[in-house]
């Protein structure tokens, strides 16, 4: 077993773990908050992962993950926009906290891989990921009148 | 020890799926299939199919929840309609 696997276990063991357990208890915004965060430590998870097996193929499913992960939470921040309208989660602490491990994860992975073209992907996947946490957490709190008013 | 990531991969998937069954309410439900539909492509990921887990990504993190939610919401509006 190697250094990346330990990691992916890590995050993979911490990062899902924590947000289940956000998404089992608590109220409704507190649930709606940890499935947007469940998307960085999966993300991350998998960009280790295929770090780990080497097989840069893998990345693919890290990209995927971090197109489509805001695209389910803005699902969710429009069709329930009643029910978190009377108190809007806000989480700007978690959000950057998730956006820092995914930063951190991937300059690591960028120094181990060295520049080419897999550089490219894993800046594309870390920016792709980060940026839509970030407009899924705004969006989530209210903070973008378009999903709420429509 | 590389079994490591597939066992909590395992743990996770089980812990999710019995919660999506112990949560009652279908809203929440839909949450709590988000992430199992996660979980479950990061479990095919440890297992090496990565082709399953792309699939998997696309069908339960975005449509299984948006079709739970459309469903909801227009149960929810009948029952407005009739009272």
């Amino acid at each position: 077993m190697n250094g990346w696997l330990l990691a992916a276990t890590v995050v993979l063991g911490g990062g899902l773990g924590a947000t289940l357990w956000g998404v089992a208890t608590g109220p409704l915004r507190r649930r709606v908050v940890a499935q947007n965060l469940s998307t960085a430590p999966a993300c991350t998870g998998l960009i280790l992962l295929a770090q780990g097996y080497d097989r840069p193929a893998y990345v693919d499913l890290a990209l995927v993950l971090a197109l489509l992960g805001p695209v389910g939470t803005l699902v969710f921040a429009r069709l329930l926009t009643d029910e978190l309208a009377d108190d809007p989660p806000r989480a700007r602490g978690v959000t950057w906290a998730a956006a820092a491990l995914a930063a951190a994860v991937v300059l690591a992975l960028c120094v181990a891989v060295g520049p080419s073209r897999a550089t490219a992907k894993l800046l594309l996947v870390g920016a792709l990921l980060i940026g839509g946490n970030v407009i899924a957490s705004r969006a989530l709190s209210g903070g973008i009148a378009g999903v709420r008013g429509g | 020890m590389a079994d490591a990531v597939i066992v909590v991969a395992l743990l996770l998937v089980a812990g999710s799926a019995t919660v999506a069954v112990l949560v009652r309410d279908p809203v929440r439900q839909a949450l709590v299939l988000a992430v199992l539909g996660v979980v479950l492509a990061v479990l095919f990921t440890a297992v090496q199919a990565p082709d399953v887990a792309l699939s998997q990504l696309a069908v339960g993190g975005a449509l299984t929840p948006l079709l739970l939610l459309l469903a909801v919401r227009k149960v929810k509006r009948r029952k407005g309609r009739e009272r």
